[in-house]
């Protein structure tokens, strides 16, 4: 990981296209300011010193503390890999992590499905559009604690407002495992659905009008139209739409603490409970490294297979 | 609910055409489309309606789930502000700013040498900062706490920002540097040949031409900002001279009001609305921001 700072650039990758390097050549006289290449270290520099400091060096913080017992705060013993095993051993680990990727699966794919449905509304062109658009990004505006209150209220017994609306009885929505599951699911569904949407819709516009003339000209149904036509043609923000949602989606705290009072256990609201609910810095160090090598590494397996959509190609150096 | 929709329309006007003409009538074509917006419209705004209303009810109507129900009252603002929400506002503003102001220059900075300067490692610098917008938040709690702790740094605004600006940064680099590369390279090397140094091409051409970006990237960071609560509830709850709205809301019900559900709401809509302003006014930006994130241009 040898970052960019230091010496200047062995082989460097910079644009091929670029103009006749000139700097090195160019005679600078005193006074005209830094070079190019300079300047571009000076700043990049405060973005990785923050990024460093602040991200990377307390999860390698966690990961050797990780490595010890504690008394509530103080460090005692050095017991290896003891706490990994205690977790990878403990039930309540691998049901946080079932109910984490359960959620991510279906949170996603219902967010996605309506995602869809705005985004095809949001892009049609009809009288009102913008009024729509504002309508839909309203759930996503609203700060998460919000959502998670107003459907927690919604869902619970007393007075029951989503039980009597819907007729459904005395249904306690929050209080056993599944039905809190699928609330949980539900709030995050009405929250991000838009958020899909809007990133849908950006791919969505860049379809030209002329593809879906031809086709109509064809005699291509809606239907047909849709399969062959948008969805090939959208892939890449589908992608982009999925790595997002569900990178998100793994790392689920507000809605669970809030909802349920943190009983639905994901692994955010595992290892948040395990340093400040009930502090035990073992477990937390560990759980924290866990967390984020799960994470990141299902973040890297997406970002690795649609890379190419996202950063461009490696030579383009835009 | 919103997907069935558009098959629920039972022809209005119950006139059968030709086989497969029904479908092509515009008239129902049109009834359909209004049918499915009336259903996307009442599924993002019902929610809200239900929030302000139950925001208006006093303790005995709030034990019935008929939201229009009466006697209303204003009672639930007035316990609200008595808590001192409106300081928690203050609290939250101050603290999405200063994340703003802090993550946007150093990642317009980052941003400009990605997208323009003769880096070297530029594109796994690039995919390194992709990799790292999807850092999980709270494998930072857990050292942070300890940390801040030992530090007596716990329950301050910092213990907010700082990993706030950590936290941002990967995206608002990402996004930043999606909109340099947009600005078209013969203004910066016009401002070359006319003699300005790198640094003054960055801060007289680049960044003011940046502009609209740099402004759609800085919305996203307070969005983001205002809305966090996994940070500010583990390592800034205990103070309420500190505590940010989405703590205090979070943690409305256990201050032991009777029905918590009025002042929670109540604090809640006086949240809400000038987000939604906020939201209507930047709409345009907030878009063309997620598509900068979320699409190479």
């Amino acid at each position: 990981m040898s970052d960019s700072t230091p010496q200047g650039a062995p082989g460097s990758v910079t644009e091929p296209g670029a103009p006749a390097p000139p700097e090195a050549e160019r005679p600078r006289p005193q006074g005209e300011g830094m070079s190019e290449r300079a300047l571009g270290r000076a700043f990049l520099t405060p973005a990785f010193v923050v990024m460093g400091l602040l991200a990377l060096f307390p999860i390698v913080y966690a990961a050797y503390e990780s490595l010890f017992d504690f008394d509530f705060f103080t460090r005692t013993d050095f017991v290896g890999l003891a706490n990994y095993v205690d977790q990878l051993t403990s039930p309540r680990f691998w049901s946080a992590v079932f109910v984490t990727i359960a959620f991510t699966v279906v949170s996603v794919t219902l967010e996605f499905i309506v995602g869809m449905i705005f985004a095809l509304i949001m892009n049609a062109a009809f009288k009102g559009r913008n009024v729509t658009r504002a309508v839909i990004l309203l759930p996503w505006v609203v700060p998460t604690v919000i959502a998670g209150q107003m459907w927690r209220y919604l869902f619970e017994q007393r007075p029951g407002y989503i039980n009597e609306w819907l007729g459904l009885g005395a249904i306690d929505w929050l209080g056993s495992g599944a039905s809190m599951f699928w609330a949980v699911v539900i709030a995050d569904w009405w929250k991000t659905a838009p958020f899909v949407g809007l990133l849908l819709l950006a791919g969505l516009q860049t379809i030209p009008n002329e593809v879906y003339e031809a086709a109509r000209v064809d005699g291509a149904t809606w239907t047909q139209r849709f399969r062959n036509v948008t969805l090939p043609l959208l892939t890449p923000s589908i992608v982009v739409a999925l790595l997002f949602r569900s990178v998100d989606a793994l790392r689920i705290f507000d809605l669970a603490d809030i909802m349920t009072n943190a009983r639905l256990e994901t692994l955010s609201v595992l290892a948040q409970r395990s340093i400040v609910r009930a502090p035990q810095p073992d477990i937390a160090n560990t759980l924290a490294v866990l967390t984020f090598v799960m994470i990141m590494g299902i973040g890297l397996i997406f970002i690795a297979m649609m890379g190419r959509d996202v950063v461009g190609e490696p030579e383009e150096g835009s | 609910m919103a997907a069935t929709a558009d098959t629920g329309p039972a022809p209005p006007q119950a006139a059968p055409q030709k086989a497969g003409g029904l479908r092509n009538d515009p008239r129902v074509q049109m009834g359909g489309q209004l049918l499915g917006l009336a259903v996307v419209f009442a599924w993002c705004i019902f929610p809200f309606l239900w929030m302000v209303m139950v925001s208006f009810q006093g303790t005995v109507a709030l034990r019935d789930a008929n939201i229009f129900g009466g006697p209303f009252t204003t009672g639930n603002y007035t316990r609200v502000f008595e808590e001192g929400f409106m300081w928690n506002l203050g609290n939250s503003i101050f603290v999405a700013l200063s994340t703003t102001v802090i993550s946007i220059l150093v990642a317009s900075l980052a941003a400009y040498a990605i997208a323009r300067l003769p880096i070297a490692y530029k594109f796994t610098i690039l995919a390194g900062t992709l990799v790292a917008t999807v850092f999980p938040p709270v494998s930072l709690v857990p050292p942070l706490f300890v940390a801040f702790n030992a530090l007596g740094q716990l329950n301050t605004y910092q213990a907010m920002i700082i990993p706030y600006v950590a936290l941002t940064l990967p995206l608002s680099i990402f996004i930043l540097t999606t909109f340099f590369a947009t600005i078209p390279k013969e203004m910066e090397e016009a401002a070359k040949v006319d003699g300005a140094t790198p640094f003054q091409t960055f801060v007289r051409v680049v960044v003011p031409l940046a502009a609209p970006g740099v402004f759609a990237a800085a919305i996203l960071v307070f969005v983001y900002a205002v809305n966090e609560y996994l940070i500010a509830f583990s390592l800034a709850s205990g103070d309420p001279n500190v505590m940010t709205v989405t703590v205090a809301i979070a943690t409305l019900d256990r201050v032991g009001f009777e029905e918590p559900i009025g002042t929670i709401t109540a604090a809640s809509t006086i949240v809400s609305i000038p987000l939604i302003i906020f939201a209507l006014a930047a709409q345009r930006w907030i878009v063309s921001g997620l598509t900068a994130g979320g699409v190479k241009g």
